[in-house]
């Protein structure tokens, strides 16, 4: 199981996240490479169907990162966000999936250090849950 | 933290504004708004252009049509024969149709055979309609075999379309032998039945039983049902559960005009019997954007005639269902369960609800401080979201199936 490499989805929201990564990057903190990011303009604009379709096609794991709560630039879409992923998670789970494949954190812009530490921990512990069951179904 | 106060209080007071308001500001948006009917709010004129109307089929379908009557088979796979029960709501013309049409097939009435069919040249069926999901192999045989006979091939009802009922099968975790385990052995009857007669350990049908007369073969189950589609090549789909009778009027048309006026019939792929917009739009009930709490079944609460299902409080799958029953359900206190599918514009219906509905829980004044945990606690008033949000489309759904996590080191 040491050569599984996970692929992982991270959606980051615009205006917190997406810049803590730039913030990692710049400041050169080293991190798995095993997740690829996709920027949108807020957590609340990460449909259900994004996360179910990342799965679908093969993420080992899909992680949601935004601002922290009372942060969010559009007032409330932070606090839309974790409803609906408590909500995905219960269906992933019902679907057979560990719930741990899907996380949410708050990284502010601020952050760099929080988006590195965040994103290796949850390489780790994707690495522990190993590759998703969907690619064994085919 | 003032800020997010007033922000929160406008949202609370909201709800509660006079019903006069309300009034006034139906009559006020239409003029304000000129960017076209997404921004104008639900008026009684608003649903009742909404509704999906009867096809104009003119007079009682005129004698054969001029090139001679066409041939039509009508099959069922995976489905429980509502369907074809449906059909017959097409009112008197039911009794036209074998003017136009030879009803080549049609278990459920009438005598055609697997055989019949088989030796018919191919293209010869003009029109096959096939309700249900495919499940087994003589249901795959069965629709390729009328695939390879028809010119056009209808996806009828909810089963065939998106996998219906049948498709929440693919939610257990043991597959077909799990399934077949607990349909013969443990529900009480068949547990009663299986210890009085056959002690000597449970019988589960197989596919196949030497006999001393020769092998009897019976179809094979599949781990996953599929939807129609994912089979054969579909022409046209009609969703429902089952489809109603404006919706049937639509494909009547389509297929009736095409024999005797050798009008083109819709684009292939084309979703036959639906409007474009979701069934809140066809909905008669007064919107009132409450926050809600909890999850209540409307034999719990004294419903409400005309606010919305989903302010009081009850779980409704309008907003992420396409529109085409007119509302039937809800207009009578039932919730929308989602038969007709989702809209053309979404593939997953299920995401599509929960993301209407998880956004109906209110912000709380501690949400700032709270962990996911406690989040988690109060979306669990909803019990068996994928069993509620898929109810009927399953078989279409990403992910399809239950998957089995292997663990890793």
């Amino acid at each position: 199981m040491s050569d599984f490499e996970p692929k992982i989805v991270a959606f980051c929201c615009n205006w917190c996240s997406y810049a803590g990564a730039d913030g990692a990057g710049v400041a050169r903190l080293q991190m798995p490479p095993n997740f690829r990011i996709i920027r949108t303009m807020c957590t609340a604009r990460v449909d259900p169907e994004f996360i179910l379709r990342s799965m679908a096609k093969g993420a080992d794991g899909v992680i949601v990162l935004g601002c922290h709560p009372a942060d969010c630039h559009y007032i409330g879409g932070n606090y839309r966000a974790r409803r609906r992923i408590a909500l995905i998670r219960m269906v992933l789970e019902q679907y057979g999936f560990d719930p741990k494949r899907l996380r949410l954190e708050w990284v502010s812009a601020s952050e760099g250090e929080k988006f590195q530490k965040t994103l290796t921990d949850f390489v780790n512990t994707i690495k522990e849950l190993g590759p998703t069951p969907i690619k064994e179904e085919k | 933290m003032a800020f997010f106060d007033r922000f929160r209080k406008k949202e609370k007071d909201a709800p509660k504004a006079a019903p006069a308001k309300k009034e006034a500001k139906k009559e006020s948006k239409p003029m304000a708004s000129s960017k076209g009917a997404e921004c104008v709010m639900k008026t009684p004129e608003s649903v009742a252009a909404a509704q999906l109307k009867m096809a104009d089929l003119g007079a009682l379908l005129p004698g054969a049509p001029p090139n001679g009557k066409i041939n039509l088979a009508i099959y069922w796979a995976a489905a429980c024969g509502g369907c074809d029960v449906s059909l017959l709501d097409v009112n008197e013309r039911i009794l036209t149709i074998g003017d136009m049409a030879n009803i080549v097939m049609w278990p459920i009435a009438a005598d055609g055979k697997e055989h019949d069919i088989a030796e018919m040249a191919d293209g010869s069926i003009t029109v096959s309609i096939i309700s249900g999901a495919v499940r087994n192999t003589e249901n795959e045989h069965m629709v390729k075999l009328l695939r390879k006979k028809s010119v056009i091939v209808v996806s009828y009802g909810a089963c065939a379309c998106h996998g219906g009922s049948p498709a929440l099968a693919n939610l257990i975790p043991g597959g077909k032998d799990e399934l077949l385990e607990y349909v013969y052995t443990k529900t009480p009857t068949s547990a009663d039945f299986q210890a009085e007669y056959n002690s000597s350990g449970a019988v589960i049908p197989q596919s196949e039983y030497e006999a001393p007369e020769g092998l009897l073969t019976l179809p094979m189950l599949y781990d996953t049902v599929k939807t129609l589609d994912q089979v054969i090549d579909v022409d046209y789909y009609v969703p429902g559960c089952p489809p109603m009778q404006e919706s049937i009027s639509h494909l009547l048309k389509a297929v009736a005009d095409f024999a005797y006026n050798g009008v083109a019939l819709p684009p292939k792929g084309a979703t036959v019997g639906v409007v474009s917009k979701t069934l809140c739009d066809q909905c008669p009930r007064r919107k009132e954007y409450r926050r809600i709490t909890k999850i209540v079944e409307p034999h719990q609460i004294d419903v409400d005639p005309d606010l919305c299902l989903m302010d009081q409080g009850i779980l409704c799958l309008g907003p992420a269902t396409v529109g085409g029953c007119n509302a039937r359900c809800t207009r009578i206190g039932q919730p929308c369960r989602g038969c007709y599918g989702p809209t053309p514009a979404v593939q997953e219906q299920g995401a599509s609800a929960l993301t209407a509905i998880a956004s109906l829980f209110p912000v709380l004044d501690d949400d700032a401080t709270i962990e996911e945990d406690a989040i988690a606690d109060i979306m669990s008033t909803i019990k068996d979201p994928l069993g509620y949000f898929y109810a009927f489309t399953m078989g279409k759904s990403l992910l399809k199936r239950h998957v089995v996590e292997k663990g890793g080191k």
